[in-house]
């Protein structure tokens, strides 16, 4: 037992000494050739491998490597080829027809025909399916396949957002789940898919390992194999690429503008990579209480805030102000529109067009009443810090500002559904369809939908349902300019900052795009290799 | 007294707010409030509480946990088989043997190390060796652990390689032999079950020694002494078996605590354990695993109230006398 004990001890006191490693890697060997693993870390497990009904992100980030869809994003967020190799709009824009590329198969060999798509049809718009997607594909009136290689939907109605969703609906094989239990079929663990990998084995609670399918019908990828690691914890996941043991994993912005700097040695094994995010941090006001029915309010703490110092005190930078819902750089965002430049003169001066007057001890008062409210958050690191730097702008100009950070499910279920709040920090995602209906349509109010801030503007309801039913790009990319325009007028949120997503590969890993295109560094993993002189020994196969 | 745990637990746990729909897509815009309530008929959340419990409790009483809602029906509490044969395995089958094994090994090393530390104490007391011992033991119990954890996995996982940094097997462990197998196992659980004794040692230790200096000072180790015993005899026969007696009611309350394992301990070495499954069933509203988990719990605290006081009349004539009287 003594032994134990001076065992631990060293183990305390001797903690920062370091000793050098001296292996010599040639990070420049740029030879290409076709195999070796890539490993990579998952803060979370996937719940499981049917995207239609798992929520989750670890879940659509795996899947997606299993299955395909009828058509996808390409690098410049416009739809390519994926199953289908071509598709077309009828005249009325009510009807799709896609044709199927010929002699596809699953990876078991099985040819993967248009009574796939259909039966994932029928499967996802089933009410007894529980998946929460279901209601895009309800709107689809009739579904034929008239030949193995044709699939035509229509709609009653002309719905534009109808390509993205067949983007996003992964086609499953009806010759395994024709007989099954979608809801607790054991496939969710055991796939059979048809894109460049097939899931090869799946430890609970440590790894998914994913291997080169040999017949994927977008081809065969370069490297072998893909074991994603779940590590919960960033902080390890960090060491365990430190120390080499992971070649790939997401990155906050701490430890790209600090830590790998201030590391010389891991940083010339490491590239780090910036992307546009999926998402946007927002300031969002209850519409429905006082004062911020009033738009020159919304338009006074809008200019009260600094959005440029929001960026660089909460993501160091590492983030672009936004002036409309759509990614920086797409054509649906309007190139014309900025964002409110930070300006406390003119924040004041609406304040008081809007009756405010300044108090003796430097509050904005009318009507007797101080102009104070509380801002809600969940918890979430960078959003606190955002609520933080805004309360400092805004009680600067003479408003009182109160925090207040809550658990997601009480966040939502307490505060968003009963509209109980005055303000938000909250996000959204930068979606690749425009469609905003679901956000800002005034129909969308009730408890439970996405409307809570209670926006109701006549002009961008027509322009929504416009939208919606137009799908010629051209006319909708206007009308959604418009609907931007209108909307940062109205103020109803305050765009605060669209962060980049950042990730830490090994240099290893050869072939990645940078800068990044649109669609992110992920889009062409299927081209990544990694050269044989630097494979690991021990996993190459 | 089953019952009424299950029951309170129930209670609060739907007390909360939020159900599994709240966190599974619950912001995004391509799910539907009405996607989202038929999700919620399906899982029965939409009946009263009262109901959700009966429909539970009749479950319990066939020994059925039921499926998980957030891991797609996986069974709650053991594996169950398809029709085409394939075994779903469940949840808590998983994870409990990873937490239990971690938690056996760490409570075996807490008490022999805690007891021989606090003997030393207290044969030594108010010397070097004492004062040292009580420094470390407070040093250990006071260190965050997570902050401990990382500037080891830190030391010894990258700067030195010697262990690996996170994870219960390697990545290639399949190849390996079963005795490499389990010296891989071994090797990834030194660090997480350090960790999770230092902060242990503390109590038990103190224990030990209080209990040996009051022993110690009484008339038949005296009388021992005087006899003309030797002191290893008088300290190991004689007094450390009545110091560690009162150990015997702390090692019965432990047992629930075997099933727990640390959140933040798991997250940090990457251990599918209980505690990470409690903790996430918690956020995700789970309710099946949460009570399936709380459940269990209750049996082992029961059970091991039991086993403690078995256990004390079993080895303290005294009190066995005092029980027929």
């Amino acid at each position: 037992m003594k032994q134990i004990f001076l065992l631990i001890l060293p183990l305390i006191f001797l903690i920062s000494c370091s000793k050098n490693n001296s292996e010599v890697i040639d990070y420049n060997d740029n030879n290409f050739s076709s195999g070796g693993v890539l490993i990579n870390a998952m803060s979370a497990e996937p719940s499981n491998l049917i995207s239609m009904i798992a929520g989750d992100s670890a879940s659509s980030a795996i899947a997606s490597k299993i299955f395909n869809s009828l058509i996808r994003y390409d690098e410049n967020l416009n739809f390519t080829s994926d199953i289908a190799e071509s598709w077309k709009i009828s005249k009325d824009q009510k009807t799709i027809t896609f044709k199927i590329k010929k002699g596809l198969e699953w990876s078991d060999g099985i040819p993967l025909t248009s009574a796939d798509v259909y039966f994932t049809w029928k499967l996802i718009t089933n009410p007894n399916t529980r998946t929460p997607y279901g209601s895009d594909y309800t709107l689809v009136s009739q579904a034929r396949t008239p030949d193995e290689h044709t699939f035509i939907v229509t709609y009653d109605d002309n719905y534009a957002p109808a390509l993205d969703t067949w983007a996003s609906l992964e086609i499953l094989p009806k010759h395994i789940l024709e007989n099954e239990d979608i809801n607790s079929t054991y496939f969710s663990r055991k796939p059979t898919g048809s894109n460049y990998y097939k899931l090869g084995d799946w430890v609970s609670g440590q790894q998914v390992n994913l291997i080169k399918s040999e017949n994927g019908v977008l081809g065969k990828p370069y490297i072998n194999k893909l074991t994603s690691r779940i590590i919960p914890d960033t902080s390890s996941q960090f060491l365990e690429l430190s120390a080499g043991n992971i070649d790939l994993m997401n990155i906050n912005p701490i430890q790209f503008k600090r830590v790998f700097p201030a590391k010389p040695k891991l940083k010339n094994r490491t590239a780090l990579y910036k992307e546009m995010g999926n998402g946007y941090t927002y300031l969002g006001f209850n519409l429905k209480r006082k004062p911020f029915n009033d738009k020159r309010v919304r338009q006074a703490i809008n200019y009260a805030i600094n959005k440029e110092e929001v960026i660089k005190g909460v993501l160091l930078g590492l983030g672009e102000p936004i002036s409309s819902p759509y990614k920086p750089g797409t054509r649906w965002n309007n190139p014309s529109l900025k964002p409110y430049a930070y300006s406390p003169k003119k924040a004041l001066n609406l304040l008081k067009e809007a009756g405010y007057k300044m108090s003796a001890d430097n509050f904005l008062v009318k009507d007797g009443k101080a102009l104070e409210f509380e801002i809600i958050t969940n918890q979430n690191k960078q959003r606190e810090m955002t609520a933080v730097l805004i309360q400092r702008r805004l009680q600067e100009i003479g408003i009182k500002v109160s925090i207040r950070v809550i658990e997601w499910a009480s966040f939502v279920n307490r505060f968003i559904k009963p509209g109980d709040f005055d303000v938000v920090v909250l996000g959204w995602s930068l979606s690749l369809d425009p469609d905003q209906f679901n956000i800002w349509h005034s129909s969308q109010q009730g408890p439970g939908q996405f409307n809570f801030v209670g926006y109701d503007n006549k002009k961008v309801d027509q322009l929504l349902e416009k939208g919606r039913r137009e799908l010629d790009l051209d006319k909708r990319e206007k009308i959604y300019h418009e609907f931007s325009q209108q909307l940062l007028d109205d103020s109803p949120i305050v765009y605060l900052y669209a962060g980049y997503g950042l990730t830490a590969v090994n240099k290893r890993i050869k072939g990645i795009k940078s800068p990044a295109p649109p669609a992110g560094i992920y889009h062409n993993s299927q081209d990544w290799y990694i050269p044989k002189s630097l494979r690991r020994n021990e996993l190459t196969n | 007294m089953l019952i009424g745990i299950s029951l309170i637990s129930f209670f609060i746990m739907h007390l909360a707010p939020g159900d599994i729909t709240s966190s599974e897509a619950a912001f995004n815009p391509k799910a539907s409030e009405e996607s989202r309530q038929k999700l919620r008929e399906l899982y029965n959340l939409d009946k009263p509480v009262i109901t959700q419990y009966g429909l539970w409790l009749k479950r319990m009483v066939e020994l059925d946990f039921g499926n998980s809602f957030a891991s797609h029906q996986r069974p709650v509490l053991w594996e169950t088989k398809d029709s085409k044969g394939n075994v779903i395995k469940g949840l808590i089958q998983e994870s409990l043997p990873i937490t239990l094994l971690i938690n056996l090994i760490g409570i075996f090393l807490i008490f022999s190390v805690s007891i021989v530390l606090g003997t030393i104490s207290a044969v030594k007391q108010n010397s070097i060796v004492d004062k040292s011992i009580t420094f470390f033991i407070f040093v250990a119990f006071a260190i965050p652990g997570f902050w401990l954890a990382l500037l080891l996995m830190y030391w010894t996982g990258v700067v030195n390689q010697w262990l690996p940094i996170s994870g219960l097997h390697s990545l290639d462990y399949k190849s390996f032999s079963e005795i490499g197998q389990f010296f891989d196992l071994l090797k990834h659980l030194i660090l997480p079950v350090s960790i999770s004794m230092l902060s242990g040692l503390a109590g038990i230790s103190l224990y030990v020694r209080n209990g040996m200096l009051d022993v110690l000072h009484q008339d038949f180790i005296t009388t021992a002494r005087s006899k003309g015993l030797n002191e290893k005899n008088v300290i190991f026969t004689h007094a450390l078996k009545n110091a560690i007696l009162p150990l015997i009611t702390i090692v019965g309350l432990s047992i629930p605590g075997l099933i727990g394992g640390s959140v933040i301990a798991e997250s940090i070495f990457a251990i599918p354990g209980m505690g990470k499954l409690f903790y996430d069933s918690v956020l995700m509203r789970d309710f099946p695993v949460i009570m399936g988990i709380l459940t269990i719990g209750s049996v082992l605290t029961l059970i091991g109230t039991l086993i403690a006081d078995i256990g004390y009349a079993w080895a303290d004539p005294r009190i066995r006398k005092g029980l027929v009287k």
